[in-house]
């Protein structure tokens, strides 16, 4: 070890490794070397360790209530909601359409009756005004009800976003009851909403401890 | 003229109808399909002038219909209407890359779809003369 490097890692490096690097022994050396490593790693596996029982505390916990307190009921019925709100707004713009298709040939025939009144001549000042009114009304009743029918695109665009998020709580359900199939087998149970089992909770808490978490 | 309306909502499908009609298309030569799968299967049993098509659907979309179209020589020359909630820039280059004829984003206008079939037609107009 050359001057330059020690006299730059005296004022970086914690005294114990400052010691260790000055030293000449070598099965010393390494033997230190050693015990920091693994100090390192236990720290590290500590650190694992309790993520590890935190997450399988928190799936333990999740597997409780899905089994316990219906939660697969609630993501099911959460997901029939939404698709009775998709299939109420489709009836809703349905007969919205009804109307519209039922009232837009009605308009046409008035409109198209009051351009034969104005048409043939020798009509009284009343009769011509009224028919005249009679066609400006029916127009502006068939533009209106085009623009009804557009509108109704509301469902669409709606629907589809509806459609996302009850796919998205599909996926959510489906992941949820995988993690706690999975935390079932890593821990011994075996079905996966059944895997909240005191005895394989006990398990895992055991050899948690074994291991000083 | 044969025209096939392709959506997985059924109001869509009516509104698209209703425009249709209400610019001077037959009503009884629309045909309806709700998915990519079915429109491929119409378009192959009968001959149509014409394909309004959503993007999103489920089984096949809209994008893969059109290829699909594309792909296949007896419908190749095909005019296809894409009308689709799918506004961003990829999807649109998609669709032109793919040869769509048009292309409509919901919620649109009588006077847009007016317009845009107005182009595709103009257009097949243009190349007929010069084939």
């Amino acid at each position: 070890m050359n001057a330059v490097s020690t006299s730059l890692l005296d004022h970086s490096l914690p005294p114990e490794l400052q010691q260790l690097l000055q030293t000449q022994d070598g099965p010393a050396f390494e033997q230190a070397l050693d015990v920091l490593v693994r100090e390192r790693e236990q720290h590290l596996f500590r650190a694992l360790g309790v993520l590890a029982r935190d997450l399988h505390d928190a799936v333990r916990r999740l597997g409780n209530d899905l089994a316990q307190e219906g939660v697969p009921d609630s993501v099911a019925d959460a997901r029939r909601h939404l698709h009775d709100v998709l299939d109420m707004s489709a009836k809703a713009a349905h007969r919205s359409l009804d109307f519209a298709e039922r009232m837009r040939p009605q308009a046409e025939a008035l409109q198209a009756d009051a351009a034969v009144v104005l048409a043939d001549g020798g009509k009284d000042d009343a009769t011509v005004a009224l028919a005249r009114r009679a066609g400006e009304f029916a127009g502006h009743c068939r533009d209106g009800l085009s623009d009804m029918v557009l509108a109704q695109s509301w469902q669409d665009l709606s629907g589809q976003r509806i459609k996302k998020v009850a796919n998205f709580i599909g996926s959510v359900e489906s992941s949820l009851l995988e993690l706690v199939r999975l935390t079932g087998v890593l821990a011994g149970g075996e079905a996966p909403v059944a895997a909240a089992k005191v005895s394989s909770q006990d398990e895992a808490d055991r050899l948690l401890s074994e291991f000083g978490f | 003229m044969k025209i096939l309306v392709d959506d997985d909502f059924s109001t869509m499908r009516r509104i698209v109808r209703n425009l249709l009609v209400e610019l001077g298309f037959s009503n009884t030569l629309i045909q309806e399909a709700d998915d990519g799968d079915n429109a491929i299967d119409m378009l192959r049993s009968m001959p149509f002038d014409l394909v309004v098509t959503d993007w999103n659907m489920p089984n096949m979309t809209g994008i893969d219909l059109l290829r699909a179209i594309r792909a296949e020589l007896a419908l190749k020359a095909l005019p296809v209407l894409m009308v689709t909630a799918e506004n961003n820039r990829d999807q649109i280059i998609a669709a032109a890359q793919a040869g769509v004829n048009g292309y409509i984003v919901k919620p649109f206008t009588a006077v847009t779809l007016k317009e845009k079939l107005g182009k595709i037609f103009e257009r097949l107009a243009a190349q007929g003369a010069t084939a």
